[in-house]
């Protein structure tokens, strides 16, 4: 009977690293998307979203099955807690990742986004996430502490983007360009906090404390 | 143990008992019999004598716990001292009886089941003819034995008690310096010299186990040290994907940390390729994948490992092969070049001997077409030659010969064949230095300061110079080439070595070249053990430095 709670809880582990990668290909096809203009790449970080959208159904029928039929305590039940919620925070990365690549579409090869420090921001948010993921998959309560701290700095470089397209808009470049540079700096900023949150769920889990709680 | 000891102490008591109580019961019952007979034909006599003196009155007045009967000489019973003389039958057949009556005494014994004892008789003939008998009755054995059953119940109950306890203390004293025993060194044990045998037995399969595990440990370090050693990564996984051994090649290869205990493939890495490697082997089927990590490439084989028809594992092995990639990399890029450049010119005297053909042209401007064609054709055979050359120097099949060649010598017998086209340029070139030597092959030499100084006068702007600088310098002579014209960028500044390779990357016809010049100074360059130095700053100039291993 433990045995099969066993395999089941690691079994949890893999599908969650499965849809934590999964995350990361969709956010890096998006920025690659943007900062590069490789369309194919818009279908690729699309196909990831669904993807991490049936993941997520999948873990939350696998989370259920082994709340009902197991009834875990202590570091199990902290354990399957977090992966519930820290799925959730997965799923709208993704979101936000096919969100970013359908904008691309509309500004193809606009001269403006060269001239926006968005690559830097998308370069953070990629490692945010990343860091996430593997502070999950080698239960580092150090590094998931670090991304905590690093969401300041995505904050702190959604303020510049977005002071500079302000500026630019005033120069007379197109505000129609200016507004989706703005929402996907926005969405990258969503995803940092998102990555945060996953962070915090790493440290409830290990720790059984939360920041927030 | 205990069980087994106390059911053989047990065993020992009981038969010891059953057996000495057969023998007493054997041996006594006769003896007391014949005692109790003995007895019973003394009272006889005494009673006899008692009733020759007394007739019935003795009988009457005696007090006896034995039967006595007074029988007469026909066999009626005239007196008994325990049922009434008339009612008992005649005595006359009774055997004790009938041996008086003929012998003066006589006995006997009748065993009577109903009263389960057995009788004694013993009678004697009176002076009258009449017979005395007094009767005594005997127990039999099992009637002995079930009036002694109490008895022996508690003898068998205490011998079972001492056998328990005994066999329990007796099973402890043996089993206690069995398992004391010191495994490791069992000859040091105080033991009893019983198990000798048993000590030996551990202490040479000690020996054993210790020189297998030697063995292991050894085998284990070769596997380490083969595993450790090689540049491809190795993984060893179960079938439910946990990873059972790896060596740092894998770890390195898939970006990973040492993982911390039994943990799952995918924690190493979780890149899509992997992932569907390792979903791949562990459904039983083989995989290879490319994975393209931090710039590097690595291809990845995963083969399933099987028992039988069950899967056991899988067996993952990570080659670098970022070189190779690199490598095919250049080699297309080197094919798309040579057949376009090959082709550019093939194409304009096609054209042009297409339009001849036609009868197009008038006859004063064959002779141009004809120079055209010439241009292309000899611009071809450039072409053909420094790929030739090119490959000869790959192969090492240029002609050997090595002399004493005087750089400075050769460097002026050069920029004097440029005069001509540095001036088309307008480009100055000047040689400067003084004579060195070096132990070199003229026609590789000669070949890589023309091909220097030919780049120098092409790419450099109206006006500019040439500065060739020869000279000794500290473990070498050095062979300089200045110029102040447009300058190489920084990114491509790693790459004009490589064959075809043009920072401009249109293959303009404006600047004339095949982009193999570069490629040809570098392996001449190898070929002399010598070194190529760049530097250049775009719109400032290039300095090419040339160092060579002094003759």
């Amino acid at each position: 009977m433990r045995d099969r709670f066993n395999e089941q809880l690691e079994q949890l582990n893999v599908e969650l690293i499965k849809m934590g990668a999964l995350c990361e290909e969709a956010i890096s096809a998006a920025t690659k998307a943007l900062l590069e203009g490789d369309a194919a790449l818009r279908e690729t970080a699309a196909a990831a979203e669904r993807e991490i959208d049936q993941k997520e159904r999948d873990i939350e029928s696998l989370c259920m099955k082994l709340l009902l039929q197991q009834q875990p305590v202590a570091r199990d039940l902290r354990t399957i807690s977090a992966a519930l919620k820290m799925i959730s925070d997965m799923e709208r990365i993704g979101d936000q990742a096919s969100d970013i690549a359908e904008i691309t579409r509309d500004i193809e090869d606009n001269p403006v986004i060269s001239h926006v420090p968005l690559d830097e921001m998308a370069r953070s948010t990629i490692g945010m996430v990343t860091d996430s993921i593997d502070s999950f998959v080698r239960k580092n309560l150090g590094l998931a502490q670090e991304v905590i701290r690093k969401d300041d700095e995505i904050d702190r470089m959604f303020l510049e983007v977005k002071d500079e397209l302000i500026r630019r808009i005033g120069q007379g470049d197109s505000g129609e360009t200016c507004m989706d540079l703005l929402m996907i700096a926005k969405y990258f900023e969503r995803i940092g906090d998102h990555a945060c949150n996953i962070a915090e769920w790493v440290e409830f889990s290990l720790t059984g404390q939360h920041g927030d709680l | 143990m205990t069980a087994k000891l106390f059911r053989n102490s047990t065993a020992v008591a009981v038969s010891v008992m059953v057996l000495s109580i057969a023998l007493f019961m054997g041996m006594l019952y006769q003896y007391f019999s014949d005692q109790l007979m003995g007895e019973l034909e003394t009272e006889t006599w005494l009673v006899a004598q008692g009733v020759e003196l007394n007739g019935m009155d003795y009988l009457t007045g005696l007090n006896t716990e034995n039967r006595v009967t007074w029988v007469a000489q026909d066999g009626t019973v005239l007196y008994d001292s325990q049922a009434d003389a008339g009612s008992m039958e005649n005595h006359a057949d009774r055997e004790e009886i009938r041996q008086a009556l003929t012998d003066e005494s006589g006995t006997a014994r009748r065993y009577s089941s109903t009263l389960a004892q057995q009788t004694l008789y013993a009678a004697r003939r009176l002076n009258d003819g009449t017979v005395i008998r007094v009767a005594s009755a005997q127990q039999t054995v099992v009637t002995l034995l079930l009036s002694m059953i109490q008895p022996i119940l508690i003898i068998l109950a205490l011998a079972l008690i001492i056998s328990a306890v005994l066999a329990s203390r007796m099973a402890k004293r043996i089993i206690r310096p069995i398992v004391n025993l010191d495994l490791e060194h069992p000859e040091d044990c105080d033991t009893y010299e019983e198990l000798t045998p048993l000590l030996s037995r551990i202490k040479h399969q000690n020996d054993t186990i210790q020189q297998q595990v030697l063995q292991l440990q050894q085998k284990q370090q070769e596997f380490a040290a083969l595993t450790e050693n090689m540049s491809e990564g190795f993984l060893l996984m179960d079938r439910h994907g946990h990873v059972l051994s790896y060596n740092n090649g894998a770890l390195r290869q898939l970006g990973a940390q040492a993982p911390q205990g039994e943990v799952n493939a995918l924690v190493l890495n979780r890149s899509e390729s992997f992932r569907q490697a390792v979903d791949e082997v562990l459904s039983g089927k083989r995989s290879q994948q490319m994975l393209h990590l931090n710039g590097r490439y690595c291809q990845l084989l995963a083969n399933p490992v099987m028992q039988g028809e069950e899967q056991m594992g899988a067996v993952m092995v990570l080659l670098d092969v970022t070189e190779q990639e690199q490598r095919e990399d250049l080699r297309r890029e080197f094919t798309a070049n040579v057949s376009h450049e090959l082709k550019t010119p093939l194409t304009s005297i096609s054209g042009i001997a297409e339009i001849m053909q036609s009868g197009m042209v008038k006859a004063e401007d064959v002779q141009g077409f004809a120079g055209d064609i010439y241009k292309e054709a000899q611009r071809l055979i450039a072409l053909v030659e420094d790929i030739i050359r090119l490959s000869q120097l790959d192969e090492g099949a240029v002609n050997m010969e090595r002399e004493d060649v005087d750089l400075y010598q050769l460097s002026l017998e050069v920029t004097k064949r440029l005069e001509s086209a540095a001036q088309k340029h307008d480009v100055t070139i000047k040689t400067m230095g003084r004579s060195v030597q070096v132990h070199g092959i003229r026609r590789v030499l000669d070949e890589m300061i023309y091909n220097l100084c030919d780049n120098a006068i092409k790419y450099n702007r109206k006006g500019g110079t040439v500065a060739v600088t020869v000279g000794p310098v500290e473990n070498g002579v050095e062979v300089s080439v200045e110029d102040n014209g447009i300058g190489i960028p920084a990114e491509d500044q790693s790459r004009v070595f490589e064959r075809f390779y043009r920072v401009d990357k249109s293959h303009s016809k404006d600047i004339s070249g095949t982009g193999l010049g570069l490629s040809i100074v570098k392996h001449g360059a190898a070929l002399h053990d010598g070194q190529i130095q760049l530097k250049s700053t775009p719109g400032k100039g290039t300095t090419v430095t040339l160092l060579l291993p002094q003759a």
